[in-house]
């Protein structure tokens, strides 16, 4: 579904990605780890459009996203949680998700996509009134889940969504990426949690310095001495 | 000092002080959203109120019937201002974005003064339908009716604007792409559309604004400067991106005005608000331009 | 780069000494009365840019120090007192009075943007409290008007406009001045070498405003009459900032060239089209500050680069090191 095929990239005179393939298939939760650093924030800016490669291509069911402006390429079906969540703190809930509908298609469709993400994430119904800025740390990155499945993604891109989340609020996470996931949405996670993403993905890539330095099935990376003593210690 | 005095000049603070405020929602609409600090504002409000008083002139235009029209034209000249200048700096980070833009402005407003000299003249001119004259006198205060429905218009437009940012999908738009562009753009929004949108939109509210003043008070080509200045000391007072904020900030500066020009001397009217205006920015300017980014 | 150094300074020497000659060549009062204009604008284009090229502070009411200046130095030369005197105090008061904005703004480490409002809102209180205050004509002297002289005008303004160049070089080419453009690149990464930003901006304000009060000492000096608040008004301000820009921000001959072209095109544009040429030079000032930042200066740069790589290139010279010969030296 997802292809990149060579891609460089970088900011300014800092070239970040060197030739890096990857591939997303229909329905699959593919994960993407490395230290920090490695380009895994530049790839995924990469596939949602906010950065254009200076070599290489990208391809999203079989069309080229590379010259696609980066609003349009959420109509096409992706849509990115970026690090952080990035949720819109002047605004109430459900303001931040009718804002995730915002194209088109989503947005004919947006009362329905709403009571399924209120359903994945009835905490977020409780407070759909609230300010974003007032909600914890957790209930703002299911905010940025949520606004990011009402665009009726086919690919959705998570950006350490466990980052800064406790212990057992990251376990919770994780099964709500894997539930996304069962429901049909195709998943690129990247991750610094590597052991709990190559877990839960049934691929993952391993990116390093830019360049990517291992693939294969989840558990096989698991069990792969050099990510073993990399990640895992 | 008679009680009647002081009255009179608190509604006359009043009624300019509504005024500031709609003329600084533009300026503020805009720098809240594209980061460009749009220093030629007055002088784009200026061509809203010359293009009210020719149609009064040329052609009898009502200016209160004629307000759509200045609008009109503000967004053709605002079109053009953005796709020719501005546009050209949008992409730039939010730091050197505000300074060029700064000098950008600084240049179109000594351009389009000049341009209204040539053309206009340097007199001062303002419009007189036949009620200009007529007021409404309340205990001995005297309200102009020109300037009481100013004020209403001022305030309906205020009311409206913030109707558009808080209910309509592009309103949300606008507010989601003045918060965090980059997270607007994964929304699927053009924001380069809702940077175009919203400094149109500003230009827009110059005109109405220009079109109350030349109606309310007058017109001249070298008035840019000043009624900038009055859109930078509300914007700093009502904070960016509140409407409401906006307004009370034009009111209080309208007053503040008035009082000083009773208690001190009518020279000093535009002084207060220039001292006001350098005390906050001084003392806590973390609550006026910046607000949180990112 | 030292043969370089070497034709700019004989070039600088050639240019003092014509400038030196000139009125001693029997020339009209008209021409000289040109070049005094020119030598105030570049004093002007000078010290607004030791603080809007150097450290990127964008001051936006220059005409604050300048009409101080010439406030100052008026009041005290017509009160009889003598003219050093007079032009240091020029230079004085609005050092001080820059204060008054850089201390609270630059310790706040206010974004750039609130000092440039600032410096705009206060020059206009100084334009409208001066035009209230003193509401009418100043004049020099009698004794002065009855007998006025051009030519110590003319060698005093040549004095004091070579002093700013000179000072303004000095404080660029010092260690103040290393730190100052650090300071504007990159505030964070210049303190974190031990460079105090806050010092450093404070500095090229008071410098700037001194020299700008200067200018305006020497205006007051040369000029019959004028409305006392006319030296505080907006074109004070804009005009600065023009011939900074389109002679090229950030350097010393920049201003110098803008202030020569801008007083040049001025006489050639009111000859020619009248007083279209504020509407002219308001579109040059755009082009410039959005397509040609670094002005005539970089524009220069870039045509002998171009020419420097053609001769080069037909002298049978590989081309990258063309390229590298044609680049700047520094």
């Amino acid at each position: 579904m997802l292809e990149l095929e060579g891609v460089d990239a970088g900011y300014k005179d800092l070239q970040v990605l060197w030739g890096v393939s990857l591939r997303v298939g229909e329905g699959e939760l593919v994960a993407l780890v490395g230290p920090n650093g490695a380009g895994k924030t530049t790839t995924l800016r990469i596939i949602s459009g906010l950065l254009k490669p200076t070599a290489g291509s990208v391809r999203f069911l079989g069309r080229p996203l590379d010259k696609e402006p980066a609003h349009r390429i959420v109509e096409m079906g992706i849509a990115q949680v970026p690090e952080g969540g990035r949720v819109f703190t002047g605004m109430s809930v459900q303001e931040n998700l009718e804002l995730g509908a915002f194209t088109g298609r989503a947005r004919k469709e947006k009362e329905q996509t709403m009571k399924w993400v209120y359903q994945l994430f009835p905490r977020l119904e409780e407070r759909k009134g609230q300010r974003a800025g007032t909600l914890s740390g957790g209930e703002r990155q299911m905010l940025a889940i949520g606004r990011a499945l009402m665009a009726k993604p086919r690919l959705l891109l998570l950006d350490e969504p466990s980052f800064g989340l406790a212990p057992i609020l990251v376990e919770q996470m994780f099964e709500m990426i894997a539930e996304i996931n069962r429901q049909g949405v195709a998943v690129l996670l990247v991750e610094q949690n590597v052991r709990a993403a190559l877990e839960l993905a049934q691929r993952a890539y391993v990116i390093e310095n830019g360049r990517i330095v291992g693939e294969g099935s989840g558990d096989a990376l698991l069990s792969f001495e050099s990510v073993r003593s990399a990640y895992l210690g | 000092m008679s009680t009647t005095m002081v009255a009179q000049s608190l509604a006359s603070g009043i009624l300019v002080g509504a005024l500031y405020g709609l003329a600084a929602v533009g300026l503020s609409l805009v720098f809240g959203v594209t980061k460009i600090l749009n220093v030629s504002h007055g002088e784009l409000l200026m061509l809203g109120g010359y293009t009210s008083f020719w149609l009064f002139t040329l052609m009898g235009v009502d200016p209160f019937a004629g307000i759509p029209l200045s609008m009109f034209a503000l967004v053709i000249i605002g079109l053009i201002v953005y796709q020719l200048l501005f546009s050209r700096l949008i992409k730039l980070p939010t730091e050197d974005k505000i300074r060029t833009s700064l000098l950008v402005g600084f240049g179109l407003g000594l351009v389009l003064q000049n341009v209204a000299l040539r053309l206009w003249t340097a007199d001062n001119r303002g419009i007189t339908p036949s009620y200009a004259g007529a007021a409404l006198t309340i205990l001995g205060v005297r309200l102009p009716y020109v300037r009481v429905a100013s004020l209403v218009i001022a305030f309906v437009f205020l009311v409206a604007l913030q109707l558009f940012l808080q209910k309509t999908y592009t309103g949300k738009a606008i507010r989601a792409t003045a918060q965090d562009w980059e997270a607007a753009t994964l929304m699927g929004i053009n924001v380069y559309r809702v940077y175009l949108l919203s400094f149109v939109l500003g230009t827009a509210l110059a005109g109405a604004a220009g079109t109350l003043v030349a109606v309310g008070y007058s017109v001249e080509p070298v008035m840019g400067l000043h009624w900038t200045l009055k859109a930078l000391i509300v914007l700093v007072m009502g904070g960016i991106g509140s409407i409401a904020g906006t307004l009370v900030g034009g009111l209080i500066l309208g007053v503040t005005e008035s009082a000083a020009a009773v208690w001190i001397s009518g020279n000093y009217r535009h002084v207060v608000g220039l001292v006001i205006f350098i005390l906050v920015l001084l003392v806590r300017p973390q609550g006026l331009f910046g607000a949180k980014e990112g | 780069m030292t043969a370089k150094k070497g034709i700019s300074l004989a070039l600088l020497a050639v240019g003092v000494v014509v400038l030196l000659l000139i009125p001693r060549l029997g020339v009209s009062d008209s021409l000289l009365n040109l070049l005094i204009l020119m030598f105030i604008y570049t004093m002007l284009a000078t010290s607004w840019n030791i603080l809007g090229g150097y450290t990127g502070q964008i001051n936006l009411g220059h005409a604050a120090f300048f009409g101080l200046g010439t406030l100052a130095a008026r009041m005290l030369y017509t009160a009889g007192r003598p003219l050093p005197l007079a032009l240091l105090v020029a230079g004085i008061v609005p050092a001080v009075f820059s204060m008054l904005i850089g201390v609270p703004a630059f310790r706040l480490r206010l974004r750039g943007d609130y000092f440039t409002i600032g410096t705009l809102a206060l020059s206009q209180i100084l334009y409208i409290t001066v035009g209230n205050v003193l509401p009418k004509i100043t004049y020099l002297p009698m004794a002065d008007i009855q007998n006025y002289q051009i030519l110590p005008r003319y060698y005093i303004i040549l004095a004091l406009t070579l002093f700013t160049i000179g000072a303004a070089y000095a404080l660029v080419k010092s260690r103040l001045g290393l730190g100052l453009v650090a300071v504007r690149e990159n505030e964070d990464a210049a303190e974190s070498l031990g460079v105090n930003a806050f010092a450093h901006k404070l500095l090229a304000l008071a410098v700037s405003a001194f020299l700008g009060g200067l200018a305006g000492g020497a205006y007051a000096y040369y000029q019959a009459s004028y409305y006392f608040n006319y030296t505080f008004s907006p074109p004070w301000s804009l005009e600065p900032v023009n011939m900074a820009f389109i002679g090229g921000v950030g350097t010393i001959h920049g201003p110098i060239i803008g202030a020569v072209f801008f007083v040049l095109l001025k006489e050639w544009l009111v000859l020619k089209v009248g007083e279209y040429h504020l509407i002219i030079f308001g579109v040059l000032f755009i082009l410039v500050v959005l397509f040609l930042p670094g002005g005539l200066v970089e524009a220069w740069e870039r045509i002998r680069r171009v020419i420097v790589r053609r001769t080069r290139a037909k002298v049978t010279v590989s081309p990258a090191c063309a390229r590298d010969n044609g680049l700047p030296g520094n």
